[in-house]
């Protein structure tokens, strides 16, 4: 293994620190709790927003705390969800009058602290809503198994209930919100390469020189299919189709298109990407409204892409569209 | 027999951290390698402030646990032992003696709690395939009226048993259900460590100093 790390038990703990360090004026870490969140929050009239996952994903989820998306972010170690008190303190500190909403990806682990955590905070009389986002079509959705995993997809949830959140929306209509994102939101990714978890020190998976796995999960999961590598057009025309052929999708609607870098691939690459998946949008007689190009939800350092479609309409347009303030700047 | 829960939760945190590697490898085939690790920084820490926790009642006691485990441990571990014993200790309420019956309530209730937060059920490949036959056996032994220790001894190997069925099942939940069919041929990590606890129970049961209220409150 080769990277910047202290102790790895560290890792995470350390990230937050510069987190905070570098957005002295607006966020505020509280390390007992692994959170990071706005210090202008909890406000009366707005519901906070709040989210917990693996670590390993970012900017996903503690870099996107700011005002018009995020409110909190209680992040596990790397790759596993935020133990239950976590979630339950990080409620009870952002809890306004309106109430709050917590986002999940749809993992076994952190349906299951987000459920503990909440039964925690509602006893306290805190009003708690939740949207899970499962926008990978990678994995089959049964009732019999977890169901579909919430990947790059989450960031569009995110974007629209936060700008929502600060016209006034109340939690009653957020929630509706972000369900109705999630349900015109789909994703599939795959990996040229695995990743490294600091505390594991080797990689949690390895493919060959030749060789790339369609479908993959953001944790290194097992997608659809170990195949060979092709060319990159050939790879986004894969992942298109998937994508594509699970919403009704039609010709005449307009889409945000996410073409989101797993940690490992140049931005460069990101853009070849973009080229062959905008065309693909096109020639379905379809517009895109916004790109989204970049990092957006991660896995470590690994080589690869997601590619996401949301069909809008003239609501969403107007909420991703708001100004919305990020840990990470670019300028 | 209320000191005997606080003796069966401190085998069960001495067991769990002396098998932290082999939990974390047996979890590594399909899952993500980290479950031996998480769950005994949970009871690592429940050892730490063993002298502080709330001695005051059975029930106290274990939703103490409760509240320690998942303050450290995240994802499913944690939220699986947390919420086993929150519900155990809920069962107790304010009792202070523990009859056998008051015993097998106690873990029903906490397999219940596992079913509901986990959305999960017996076939599913989790800590359940072992544990709910150990917890019939146990309720079957005591109902024949067999001594404490024969009682344990037949859970424990029940739990065995059962843990070693789950090799040829479809992980359902949790990480290693996006493995689907290729979690065929390796073990629960979970339903491992339960078999692995009870061995550990009837071992330690066996040695552990007679305690008077124990035996009579167990009648």
């Amino acid at each position: 293994m080769k990277k910047f790390v202290n102790d790895p038990k560290d890792f995470v703990p350390e990230m937050l620190k510069g987190i905070a360090l570098a957005n002295p004026n607006t966020l505020k870490y509280i390390p007992e709790y692994n959170l990071i969140m706005r210090n202008d929050i909890p406000q009366d009239n707005k519901v906070s927003i709040m989210q917990g996952s693996g670590s390993g994903h970012e900017p996903a989820h503690v870099m996107v705390v700011g005002k018009g998306l995020l409110d909190a972010a209680c992040p596990g170690n790397v790759f596993a969800a935020p133990p239950a008190d976590f979630v339950y303190q990080t409620t009870k500190l952002v809890a306004s009058p309106k109430g709050v909403l917590h986002l999940l990806n749809n993992y076994t682990g952190d349906t299951m602290s987000f459920d503990m955590g909440r039964e925690m905070a509602e006893a306290d009389g805190i009003e708690v809503r939740t949207v899970v986002i499962n926008d990978d079509v990678a994995v089959k959705d049964s009732l019999y198994t977890v169901g579909r995993r919430g990947v790059a997809g989450n960031f569009f949830v995110i974007k629209a209930v936060g700008a929502a959140s600060e016209k006034g929306a109340d939690l009653e209509k957020l929630e509706s919100l972000g369900n109705r994102i999630v349900a015109v939101t789909r994703t599939m990714g795959m990996a040229l390469t695995g990743c490294t978890p600091p505390a594991k020190g080797s990689p949690i998976f390895t493919l060959a020189e030749d060789e790339m796995e369609m479908g993959i999960g953001i944790h290194g999961e097992p997608g659809r299919a170990r195949v060979k590598i092709t060319n990159a057009d050939k790879i986004v025309d894969d992942l298109f189709d998937a994508v594509f052929n699970d919403l009704p999708y039609k010709s005449g609607d307009e889409v945000a298109l996410m073409v989101n870098g797993l940690g490992g691939t140049p931005i460069s690459e990101l853009y070849v990407l973009y080229a062959r998946a905008h065309e693909l949008v096109e020639k379905c007689g379809m517009k895109v409204w916004r790109s989204y190009v970049g990092e957006y939800c991660t896995s470590l350092e690994m080589a690869g892409f997601s590619l996401t479609l949301v069909k809008m309409d003239p609501e969403l347009e107007d909420l991703f569209a708001a100004p919305a303030e990020a840990a990470i700047r670019i300028f | 027999m209320g000191r005997d829960i606080e003796f069966v939760v401190r085998v069960i945190a001495d067991t769990v951290l002396e098998n932290e590697a082999y939990f974390s490898e047996l979890d590594g085939v399909v899952g993500d390698g980290d479950f031996g690790y998480s769950i005994a920084r949970g009871f690592e820490k429940v050892l730490k402030e063993w002298d502080n926790l709330d001695h005051s009642l059975p029930g106290n006691f274990l939703k103490k646990i409760s509240s320690t485990i998942v303050s450290v441990v995240g994802g499913v571990s944690g939220t699986v032992w947390g919420t086993a014993f929150l519900r155990a200790g809920m069962t107790l309420g304010t009792k202070t003696e523990i009859s056998r019956p008051d015993v097998i309530t106690m873990l029903r209730s906490a397999i219940e709690g596992i079913k509901k937060r986990g959305n999960c059920d017996l076939g599913d490949k989790t800590y359940l395939e072992a544990v709910v036959p150990a917890v019939d056996t146990l309720e079957k032994a005591f109902n024949e009226g067999k001594d404490t220790q024969t009682a344990l001894e037949e859970t424990a190997v029940v739990a065995r048993e059962s843990a070693e069925a789950t090799r040829p099942m479809i992980a359902k939940r949790g990480r290693a259900a996006y493995t689907g069919e290729r979690s065929i041929g390796t073990l629960d990590a979970g339903a491992v460590a339960v078999a692995v606890i009870f061995e550990a129970v009837s071992k330690a049961w066996k040695e552990k100093p007679l305690q008077v209220d124990s035996e009579r409150s167990m009648k």
